[in-house]
């Protein structure tokens, strides 16, 4: 009897536990799945926030069809570094909460190609602001493999534009606007390096460029001269070196062996290489030292230049004031924020038909109407549908340069352009 | 030796007139047709490396000589130094980049090196008196999985204390700073590098040789019970080697800070596994066989990439370990020097 009352009590406290997180029994929950801590916290800090501000607003306004809405950010950074397995556990968690309507992440697309089975096999719509690997999404590179289960069910979307598109859009930079011709490129062997390298590659030399070294380095590299000083770079002195990769696999590293060896040539990379101002843990300009950073160009897979730019600025940073880091958006803020509008313009627009749906059939109808290419968004981005593989039909992409003087001499990117690639198609 | 002839310290004279010289002959030619086929660059990237390597192969191969230890924390007590050296120039003495003045430059590495071998040293005795003495006759599993905790330790007290990311090292030595030595350029920061480590490794091997607590060291790691019946203070004997092995992979640390600018928690873990193939490579327990086991890896990484297969350069490493041990069981020194220390 003792023991039966006891255990009724646990049952009890692991319910009124389980109740804590949600304030009343009509909440929906926005997963956030991005790496937030240690040397990756510089992407995934900002990027989280901006999808946190885009929810706290809707509360503010009385949440969605007389829903609350909680954001559940989880981190799957280990030791500093985005992990898959972490990753895939994360998504597990969101699948298995009924609540989770929506999931806002990944950051790297290698966490993506984990990620998407699952999201995918539980019907959990998921927006990235900053995967750009090709594969994840189109059936030409290999996509059927991530949606295998439910090929036809897009549950994955993204507002960030693709790898085909970001790799070539900065050898055509490289070539035309930096008047580079010979180059070393390195990538880190990931899913992203890789690919992106890849694509950076092919367009290149197409164009003309010469590739003096194409050399893959382990992510965990941490001695980058022996590559450096290599008979065909040191026989044939590049004009420039593009990385393709991210900070923590070793774009910081490269760069200040690079400048040590008194290379000041120009630092190429996509937008895993910038992250944030030399005042954030982890960001390119840290890791490589402030004048180290000079001269490097790197590109973000997403409009930087967005109409309602200053606006978003000032509300981000007015939301954020009292943080002690990440008080002004990073690259990835607008998109995030973006992807939150799109996953809670869904739900207001499900909920508009079919008011009294359980949680099952909330998280249905909001994959159901973000993936349909049928619908536009109107984000902070500007205006954006989503294609039949789920990729955005917004193909921008945007430039930007190390400025050492920038943030009271911390340095830090500066905006410098970004061209259209959607009449290009692909 | 008998315990009959007392044992007459040799000459300087007489050890170097009795050194082998057959084995480093042989070292020098395969260098000279290693630098024929690398370059000069090259083989100084791999000079560089195979220093800091070997320096930490020592602390190794010391302490597995005494007590058979494979000491797993030692490639975080490698990266505990290049932290407390990075922290000692910047907060300590108050230097973030590189210093011209050339006495102050060496007061500040002179001060950098000093101090971190100390901590080292003191930090290598802590981890044995605590973590390892009280397990020295438990089955060898217990240390070896104490040694693995403690590298978590250590690496985890570094992450909480300076964040996971690479943390910025000043480098005292201008890294672009060169000389020019017969039409090669050649920067000063790898000079003092190799000449530093080199200079350290023969002071071990004095120390070990000619010193009475370098023969304490040598007879314990022969027979630790006869040792102990012949009046040597074994406790004592064991914390030295901690200390020294210890303290040189501080220097080693130092050093490393200094090459790159930058560190991070994790640099042991990686550093130490190659340190400790480099002394496998070299014969476990034989110190000058560690030393160039460490060279031998930085040239095998480098050679590695330096013909296009700079990701396979961990495969090429541990591939030169297995084809040694296959010809010779005990690594490259082990059975042609009894001695151990």
């Amino acid at each position: 009897m003792k023991l039966r009352t006891f255990s009724a009590l646990a049952v009890v406290t692991l319910m009124v536990a389980a109740a804590c997180g949600s304030a009343s029994s009509k909440t929906l929950k926005i997963g956030i799945t991005l790496p937030l801590s240690g040397g990756a916290a510089a992407d995934g800090q900002p990027t989280a926030k901006g999808a946190q501000l885009a929810v706290d607003e809707a509360n503010t306004k009385g949440g969605i069809g007389g829903w609350k809405l909680q954001v559940v950010p989880l981190d799957h950074a280990v030791s500093g570094k985005y992990n898959e397995q972490q990753g895939a556990q994360d998504m597990r968690t969101f699948a298995n909460d009924k609540a989770v309507v929506g999931v806002v992440g990944p950051y790297n697309s290698a966490v993506a190609k984990v990620q998407i089975p699952i999201s995918n096999d539980a019907g959990l719509l998921q927006c990235s602001p900053a995967n750009t690997n090709e594969g994840l999404t189109k059936p030409e590179f290999g996509a059927l493999d991530y949606r295998k289960n439910f090929p036809t069910r897009i549950n994955y979307i993204r507002v960030a534009t693709t790898d085909d598109i970001q790799g070539p859009s900065m050898s055509v930079y490289a070539y035309n606007t930096l008047g580079l011709r010979k180059l070393l490129i390195v990538d880190d062997v990931t899913t992203f390096g890789k690919g992106v390298a890849d694509n950076f590659q092919t367009k290149w030399e197409a164009l003309g460029g010469t590739t003096v070294l194409r050399q893959g380095a382990n992510s965990d590299t941490k001695d980058f001269n022996s590559i450096l000083d290599n008979p065909a770079v040191a026989g044939n002195p590049p004009d420039g070196v593009y990385y393709g990769g991210v900070v923590t696999s070793g774009a910081g590293l490269l760069l200040k062996q690079l400048r040590q060896k008194g290379m000041t040539i120009p630092f190429l990379g996509p937008d895993g290489i910038v992250n944030g101002s030399g005042a954030d843990e982890g960001s390119l300009i840290k890791v490589a030292g402030t004048a180290e950073s000079a001269n490097s160009y790197g590109t973000i897979a997403a409009i930087g230049d967005f109409p309602a730019k200053a606006d978003f600025t000032a509300r981000f940073t007015e939301h954020f004031k009292a943080d002690s880091e990440f008080k002004t958006p990073g690259a990835y803020s607008g998109p995030a924020y973006a992807c939150a509008t799109v996953i809670l313009k869904s739900l207001e627009e499900f909920l508009k038909t079919n008011a009294n749906a359980d949680e099952a059939a909330i998280r249905e109808g909001v994959r159901a109407y973000a993936s349909d290419p049928s619908h536009t968004f109107a984000t902070v981005l500007g205006n954006t549908s989503f294609d039949a593989n789920g990729d955005t039909t917004q193909k921008i992409i945007s430039f930007y340069k190390t400025d050492p003087a920038a943030k009271n001499g911390v340095g830090d990117w500066l905006f410098k352009e970004q061209q259209d690639f959607g009449q290009v198609g692909g | 030796m008998t315990a009959l002839t007392p044992e007459v310290r040799p000459s300087v004279l007489s050890s170097v007139r009795h050194a082998r010289i057959g084995p480093w002959l042989f070292v020098a030619a395969v260098a000279a047709v290693v630098f024929a086929f690398i370059g000069p660059a090259q083989f100084m990237n791999a000079l560089t490396l195979g220093a800091i390597y070997a320096l930490v192969a020592l602390g190794y191969t010391m302490v597995y000589g005494i007590i058979e230890l494979i000491n797993f924390a030692h490639g975080d007590v490698f990266m505990v130094g290049a932290f407390t050296s990075m922290f000692v120039l910047t907060n300590a003495l108050g230097q973030k980049s590189p210093e011209h003045d050339i006495v102050r430059l060496i007061f500040l590495i002179v001060a950098a090196m000093l101090i971190t071998m100390v901590v080292m040293g003191v930090l290598g005795v802590l981890i044995e008196r605590f973590a390892y003495r009280p397990l020295r006759n438990a089955p060898r599993l217990a240390p070896l999985i104490t040694a693995i905790g403690v590298s978590y330790i250590l690496q985890n007290a570094i992450q909480i204390l300076f964040g996971p990311s690479p943390v910025t090292s000043p480098q005292l030595i201008e890294p672009t700073a060169r000389v020019n030595i017969m039409g090669q350029e050649v920067s000063w920061l790898r000079i003092f590098i190799i000449l530093s480590s080199i200079g350290l490794m023969i002071a071990l091997q004095v120390f070990v040789n000619r010193t009475k607590l370098g023969r304490a060291m040598r007879s314990t790691a022969q027979d630790r019970e006869a040792a102990q019946l012949m009046g040597v203070d074994i406790n004592r004997t064991i914390a030295a080697t901690f200390f020294i092995g210890s303290a040189l992979a501080g220097a080693a640390g130092v050093i490393n800070g200094l090459y790159f600018g930058n560190i991070q928690f994790d640099l042991g873990f990686q550093a130490g596994l190659k340190a400790f193939t480099a002394a496998v490579l070299g014969g476990i327990g034989n110190i000058t066989g560690a030393a160039l086991g460490g060279f031998i890896i930085g040239f095998v990484e480098v050679m590695a990439g330096s013909f296009g297969f700079f990701v396979w350069a961990q495969a090429f490493v541990f591939a030169v370990l297995i084809i040694t041990l296959v010809f010779r069981p005990a690594g490259l020194f082990g059975q042609q020097i009894g001695e151990r220390a």
